[in-house]
């Protein structure tokens, strides 16, 4: 009879540990003496709420008033309140530092755009990136049309200015995800840009004035 | 005579292109959907609040057609007349200024109408039906795991069958019977049994050693199912959008929360394929995006202020030893290696998990095979020697030089 019992008993046991070994690992695993692995100085993203109670006093901000070697000056005008377009409007008057970008300039502000830019306002610039995807995306707000729209195409370089580092709309700040410098250098990629494709559609509207003005004499 | 020809032949040839041009624009009046796209869509959606209210059904709200396109064409003005609804309207949207249209014509409105009346409510058209979920994986080991078992019991039924069949044979013969000895005390059963508990034992030591402070495989529960495969994958958001850290220092930085509400200010429902946990619970999408606006402290309508905002406390699932230095923009900028390579596919996983076990050997061995990208690579021009031996095909090009060449396995390159 207790034969039978552990039998049966052993077996249930065999049937749990196998239903119950999943192949999703939750847990990290253990350490073994993990002396050398822990960090004894605090670490980027661990837990530094209770920095104060042991002593330690470090603000990760940079000191007011400074910045660092090599960066563009900064912004004077700030974020305007909501209802408020004073400091936009009066963006417009500021001007780019940046005056060109030379071909390896070019290309690495390339790239910035399509990482941070062109999920929305497109790859050519044409507001429909992959987010959009003419209207199909998710993203229900049309993004703007960086190059074929008169609208942007006028904007003064520092009102785009105003509008990537603060946002726009719908569109939030990305002060964090690119510096001053990387900013004006993407405005001045979108510029050239929109001369670019003018200059390419220039050939067939040159033709017209091209006449006019021979036609004057 | 000739250039009076030439004079009328201009000015005809203007005249036409100006009447193409007028008649372009008079043309594009019929288009509802292309003026609605260009002129509204960057802040209204149909059926949705965007920077401006959702526009189905707008001409009911408004009491009064003319009043509507006095609006749209020059909303400034408009206010300034006092209409009660239109000031609550402003209001109402933290009085963001609707842009004026003096350019569209009656009869653009009018289109622009008729398209916002075309479109259908949303939940009109019925959802396509959704695949069926994705068998659970591991279903196929918990069942090869009920095979062997199965047929191991049958293989012991079958064995006491045969024996208790012989003892019946031989009692029937009538031969004496030799003690039977039964099998826990058979010294052939206990050596095999002590071999297979050795062989099995030794390999589960062995192997639970070496997996120790690895974790490979590794998948948390993390405090808002963020689907990297929605995000990277479907809609083609590149890494460095978020972890843009990589390119710049040690630490691929875990991105905080206004980088998410960039473009959760607008997205605020999730509509694309289901998507399940790793147990294969089905995840409604659109609740995680209410736990990142719990976080961030926004609700729809109002403008975000990113200093409300909390940080969300996810579970880091790449952890190296405080004893061996990485850093991630030396991999990224300079060395230009993909994400993929250490991080596998994320594009497909909904839950990230560690995909390398991060183990010395694994890094030693890519340090061994892999290329370092010499050519147009400013980083790199410091190894002249390489780059002449490279030059003269004293190096065989084609094989180039291994981050090893470079001093890629030194322990100090790491270890210090």
């Amino acid at each position: 009879m207790m034969k039978k019992l552990s039998i049966i008993a052993i077996t249930l046991f065999t049937a749990a540990v196998i239903i119950s070994c999943s192949d999703v690992k939750r847990q990290p695993g253990s350490v073994y003496m993990p002396d050398m692995a822990n960090s004894r100085a605090y670490e980027t993203y661990a837990d530094h709420s209770n920095l104060t109670e042991a002593g330690i006093f470090y603000n990760n901000k940079p000191v007011a008033g400074t910045m660092a070697r090599g960066e563009e000056l900064p912004f004077h005008l700030t974020k305007d309140a909501p209802g408020d377009t004073t400091n936009y409007t009066a963006a417009k008057l500021v001007k780019n530092p940046i005056d060109s970008l030379s071909a390896a300039e070019f290309k690495e502000t390339e790239r910035l755009y399509l990482i941070n830019c062109g999920v929305c306002h497109g790859a050519k610039l044409n507001g429909n990136g992959p987010l959009y995807k003419d209207g199909n995306g998710p993203y229900a707000a049309k993004p703007a049309t960086l190059v074929g729209d008169a609208k942007y195409e006028a904007m003064p370089e520092g009102q785009m200015f105003y509008s990537v580092a603060y946002g726009k709309n719908m569109m939030g700040s990305y002060a964090s995800q690119l510096n001053r410098k990387q900013r004006w250098q993407v405005i001045k990629y979108i510029k050239l840009k929109q001369a670019a494709s003018k200059a390419s559609a220039a050939p067939a509207m040159a033709a017209a004035p091209a006449k006019d003005s021979t036609a004057k004499k | 005579m000739i250039s009076y020809r030439s004079i009328a032949k201009t000015l005809l040839l203007s005249a036409v292109l100006l009447l193409g041009s007028l008649l372009a624009t008079n043309v594009s009046a019929q288009d509802g959907k292309t003026l609605f796209s260009t002129n509204c869509a960057a802040c209204h959606a149909v059926n949705k609040r965007s920077t401006g209210p959702a526009l189905a059904g707008v001409e009911d709200r408004w009491p009064d057609k003319t009043k509507l396109h006095a609006w749209i064409k020059n909303s400034a003005a408009f206010l300034k007349t006092g209409d009660v609804y239109a000031n609550n309207l402003y209001n109402e949207y933290n009085k963001t200024a609707m842009n004026l249209f003096p350019g569209l014509s009656d009869k653009d409105i009018d289109a622009i109408l008729g398209y916002i009346k075309s479109v259908p409510a949303p939940g009109s058209e019925k959802p396509a039906a959704g695949a069926a979920a994705p068998a659970p994986e591991g279903d196929n080991s918990l069942l090869f795991g009920v095979l062997t078992l199965v047929l191991a019991v049958v293989a012991l039924i079958l064995l006491r069958v045969n024996s208790n069949l012989r003892k019946l044979s031989i009692e029937r013969s009538g031969e004496a019977s030799e003690e039977e000895i039964p099998f826990w005390k058979h010294k052939s059963y206990i050596a095999l049994i002590a071999v297979v508990l050795f062989i099995v034992g030794g390999y589960l030591t062995t192997k639970g050693a070496m997996g120790l402070g690895r974790s490979q495989n590794y998948q948390p529960v993390q405090p808002i199912y963020y689907s990297h495969k929605v995000h990277a994958g479907t809609n083609q958001i590149n890494c460095l959008y978020c972890h843009g850290g990589a390119q710049e220092g040690k630490h691929s930085n875990i991105p905080s929360v206004n980088i998410c509400m960039n473009c959760h200010m607008s997205i605020n429902e999730y509509k694309g394929e289901k998507i399940y946990t790793e147990e294969g619970v089905e995840v409604d999408g659109t609740k995680e995006i209410q736990k990142l606006y719990k976080y961030a402290g926004f609700t729809v309508g109002k403008p975000f202020d990113a200093s409300a905002a909390k940080p969300i406390e996810w579970t880091r699932i790449h952890n190296l030893p405080d004893h061996v230095y990485f850093n991630h923009s030396q991999h990224v900028k300079a060395g230009k290696v993909q994400c993929q390579t250490c991080h596998g596919d994320i594009t497909k996983m909904d839950e990230v998990k560690q995909f390398a076990d991060l183990s010395m050997g694994w890094c030693i061995n890519c340090h061994r095979e892999t290329k370092v990208q010499f050519k147009d690579n400013g980083f790199y021009s410091i190894y002249e020697k390489f780059h002449q031996d490279l030059k003269s095909g004293k190096i065989d090009s084609t094989k180039g030089i291994t981050v090893e060449k470079i001093g890629g396995t030194e322990c100090q390159k790491c270890h210090y």
